[in-house]
């Protein structure tokens, strides 16, 4: 393929602009509101050629981009299908009155003004805050915990391991409405004082969702840490003992300073995890809970959490422009924390 | 020569993926309602038929019948397509008209009707309009909704036990005649092997739509004759409430949180209620007729006979809330003449009797020949023929309301709440989620 023949470069032409004119065709079809039947067929066939013509394109110097974008093609294309064209579109409609069917007017920033004048919104903030702050440490303690127990020589522990981390394989739902009849029917019966359900007021109500979730996502993040302890190097752990270092000691001492990369991974999985919390709020308490005072207000989303809060806007308050206004400010503080959590792990990787 | 085989092979099979990825787009496109809709096979079947989205799935084989006998009677095709269970057909419709995928009939509920603006048919004219007195209409857009089926709620009484207690149903039409009923029922509760008096749930997380939809229509409209809007209008006005009627209601309220089961009061759950009721555990419970399956199929039912009371908060309230609580609308960009023929079908016998007698629905229409198997049936066509119906309007209120006040009544029923505090506390909370 040292000169590019005549012929492959009138074919590739063809290819380029017959597939380029079919697409444009199915394109219009489509403007045009025409219900043909073809109109799929003609836009597939037109990418193909259009395809089929860069690749055929006799040009040694882009050539090799020019394979890169093809192959890339089919990834960038359900990249842009499935997030960047749904982003975009959203931000656009939180500008809108959309209301899941049309949108009618534009509102400028009404709705972004709008969200932070809402005391049960500000609310779903704090709360998904608190939860945030209540896991990153009760998970990350405990499935350390887990971890130290299972990396220990006991019998069995190929069962406990694959025990701990069964809950993390049950679909949130389901454990959502197991862990509601065990709250509802088993809880009040062992502790007989109880009168109600712990799910019945809002602050025991969000322990049950803090036990849950912990219960949960414990065993997964101790999975990851059973991965950092069997990193330590049997030599150090022997020379420690041999240095006289009791257990204490070769924990502090050792392992945890040993496996700090693990553990900033796993605070920052256990944080965007524990931001996204939805599944087990929506089937465990679907957000009630009553607050007696908050901002001069009774509120009624008493464990609601931010991602609950902005589905139940869209979806059961019919409010979709209003609901994607608040998906783009939790869109912003997620990306935040990524971005944070980056900046860490690769400071950290250049440290060691 | 191997290499620029290996590369065509390569960029056919890319090309061969994408055609696959294009095809199953397209045919998920024109086909998206077959995986939520169980009736989308059939949708696929004619180009011709029309679709009707159905929203109750308990009646999706009844309809299907329905369809059935339509293409036998005249030859044209129906195809239903039902959205249930989780998903809710209003959900389901906007993904659908989105994709321009829209049913020429489907179901509404009276509060979307604005979302619609425009593109739901007019069907003022049809000869069935005559025939009823619940269609839906909307002062700007005619007459929009189908009624296909009549829902009451109110008290369900089991008639048995009342009898057995020497209450008479009819008379329980004053706050004092409900507490003297409910106190003699309350003293003879071992005799007659209840648990409480009423099957009232507040749990809010699952429930809420009883309270927060159903009990609180009472507020709106228990009292009132079938078109009188005015405690909706009150509340659709910057969320306002009627704070004596409210105090009324609240009392009410608050003797069936005093004589209800406590075990189910606070966090118990649908099948619980309806299963105390079946079982003879209840004397009232705050469900509507759409509990009669439930109830007859359960095996500790016996027999006996149901009805409604009314929700008696003032003195005088003798109506119990009865009407189509969704309807079917036929899309203006659909196919109209056909929908429109296939409507006025829906209303006359042979269709009427597979609504009444199969799928047990109570027949909005006055020529309705056919008397309805729910054994709920008699007591509400008794309220319908003395005209002591009033209006479903606690669908007109705004979308989601029924999760703040839900909460209030569970908080109400748990007792963190006393009757004044509920009072002010619903004004409070329907206000700030009308004007947040």
């Amino acid at each position: 393929m040292k000169e590019a023949s005549g012929s492959r470069k009138l074919f590739s032409l063809i290819c380029l602009i017959g597939g380029l004119v079919l697409l444009i065709w199915s394109l219009a079809l489509d403007f045009m509101g025409t219900k043909a039947g073809y109109r799929g067929a003609l836009l597939v066939i037109g990418i193909i050629g259009i395809i089929a013509g860069m690749y055929f394109l006799p040009t040694l110097k882009y050539h090799r981009t020019l394979i890169y974008v093809i192959f890339l093609f089919p990834l960038l294309f359900a990249f842009a299908v499935t997030v960047i064209i749904p982003l975009f579109l959203g931000l656009f409609y939180s500008f809108t009155d959309w209301n899941g069917i049309r949108y009618k007017e534009f509102v400028g920033f009404a709705n972004y003004a709008r969200m932070f004048r809402q005391p049960s919104f500000i609310w779903s903030i704090l709360l998904t805050a608190l939860f945030v702050v209540f896991n990153m440490i009760l998970v990350n303690l405990v499935a350390f915990l887990l971890a130290l127990l299972c990396t220990s020589k006991l019998k069995g522990m190929g069962f406990f391991r694959a025990s701990y981390f069964l809950p993390n394989l049950i679909g949130g739902i389901v454990l959502g409405y197991i862990w509601q009849f065990i709250f509802s029917n088993v809880v009040t019966k062992i502790f007989s004082g109880m009168k109600y359900s712990m799910l019945a007021s809002t602050n025991t109500a969000f322990i049950a969702i803090i036990i849950v979730y912990v219960w949960q996502y414990a065993g997964y993040i101790m999975l990851i840490y059973i991965t950092g302890l069997n990193t330590v190097p049997g030599d150090v752990l022997e020379a420690a003992n041999i240095d006289g270092a009791n257990a204490t000691q070769t924990l502090f001492q050792i392992k945890i300073p040993m496996i700090a990369p693990t553990i900033t991974i796993c605070t920052f999985l256990t944080l965007t995890s524990a931001f996204k919390q939805f599944d087990v709020n929506l089937s465990l308490t679907n957000g009630t809970g009553s607050v007696a005072n908050f901002m001069g207000n009774y509120l009624t989303n008493g464990t609601q959490m931010l991602a609950l809060n902005i589905y139940n806007t869209a979806v059961v308050e019919n409010e979709y422009a209003f609901g994607q206004a608040k998906a783009f400010l939790f869109f912003i503080i997620l990306a935040c924390v990524s971005i944070l959590q980056v900046r860490i792990s690769n400071s950290k990787e250049v440290e060691l | 020569m191997k290499k620029k085989l290996l590369a065509i092979l390569l960029v056919s099979a890319l090309a061969a993926s994408l055609a696959a990825c294009g095809g199953s787009s397209g045919g998920s496109s024109d086909g998206s309602s077959d995986g939520s809709a169980d009736g989308g096979q059939e949708a696929a079947a004619s180009d011709e038929a029309i679709r009707l989205l159905n929203g109750k799935p308990e009646i999706d084989a009844q309809l299907k019948e329905l369809a059935a006998k339509y293409k036998e009677e005249t030859g044209n095709e129906v195809s239903v397509e039902t959205i249930g269970g989780d998903t809710n057909a209003s959900d389901e419709l906007k993904k659908m008209y989105q994709a321009d995928n829209m049913p020429d009939i489907f179901v509404i509920e009276a509060n979307q009707a604005a979302n619609w603006d425009g593109l739901l048919a007019d069907l003022s004219g049809e000869a069935w309009t005559n025939d009823t007195d619940y269609e839906l209409v909307d002062p700007d857009m005619g007459v929009i909704g189908f009624p296909y089926t009549v829902e009451a709620t109110a008290l369900a009484y089991n008639a048995e036990i009342l009898e057995k207690a020497g209450v008479d149903p009819a008379s329980l039409t004053s706050p004092a005649a409900w507490q003297a009923a409910v106190e003699t029922i309350d003293g003879m509760k071992a005799d007659l092997g209840l648990t409480a008096v009423f099957g009232w749930c507040a749990e809010p997380a699952n429930l809420g739509w009883s309270s927060g939809t159903h009990v609180f229509a009472q507020y709106l409209d228990a009292g009132l004759a079938q078109d009188d809007t005015t405690y909706i209008d009150l509340l659709n006005d910057g969320g306002k409430i009627d704070e004596a009627r409210m105090k009324d209601f609240a009392a009410f309220v608050g003797m069936m949180n005093q004589y209800s089961d406590p075990a189910l009061l606070v966090d118990g759950t649908y099948d619980n209620q309806v299963a105390g009721f079946a079982e003879g555990k209840y004397a009232f419970v705050t469900q509507g007729n759409w509990i009669n399956g439930a109830v007859t199929s359960n095996a500790a039912y016996t027999g006996w006979g149901m009805g409604f009371a009314p929700y008696a908060f003032e003195d005088g309230i003798d109506t119990i809330i009865a009407g189509p609580p969704s309807y079917w609308t036929v899309y203006s960009e659909g196919k109209v003449d056909a929908a429109k023929a296939f409507l006025q079908w829906v209303s006359d016998d042979s269709a009427q009797d597979i609504l009444v007698n199969k799928a047990g629905l109570i027949s909005p229409f006055n020529d309705c020949a056919f008397k309805a198997a729910d054994p709920f049936a008699e007591s509400i066509m008794g309220y319908m023929a003395a005209g002591k119906t009033s209006g479903w309007h606690t669908m007109l209120k705004k979308d989601g309301l029924q999760n703040v006040t839900c909460q209030v009544f569970a908080d109400y029923a748990k007792g963190t709440l006393d009757q004044d505090a509920f009072v002010s506390t619903m004004a409070q909370v329907i206000s700030s989620y009308y004007n947040n």
